[in-house]
């Protein structure tokens, strides 16, 4: 029960720790690829190598 | 992976990520800005590839 909700230093349980990981990742892709999409568009415009 | 986020603290994290890439992103463009070829705000529109382009146009027009 420690282990479970009281254990992390953090202070988030597994279930919250894992809900939030769905949402950091879903972001960091939407990012990803917005960050792709801008240099694509950039190499379009001058290439830099 | 998901277990990094029992170890750190996510709105610390997020804080601490939102300002290293707002930063990054600040000094990126900042340095973009100061260079001739990927200045976007006009300065020299022409990049180095086409000025030496167009510097052979006058010889060829002088005779």
């Amino acid at each position: 029960m420690a282990d479970q909700s009281r254990g992390s230093l953090s202070g988030l349980t597994e279930s919250e720790a894992k809900e939030f990981h769905g949402i950091f990742v879903t972001s960091f892709i939407i990012f990803t690829v917005i960050a792709i999409v801008a240099h694509f568009l950039v190499w379009q415009w001058r290439p830099w190598l | 992976m998901w277990r990094i986020w029992l170890l750190f603290d996510p709105r610390r994290a997020l804080i601490a990520l939102f300002t290293f890439l707002f930063v990054l992103a600040l000094l990126i463009h900042f340095i973009l800005l100061s260079t001739d070829r990927f200045n976007w705000l006009g300065g020299h529109a022409a990049p180095s590839a086409a000025a030496q382009h167009m510097s052979t146009l006058p010889d060829t027009a002088k005779p």
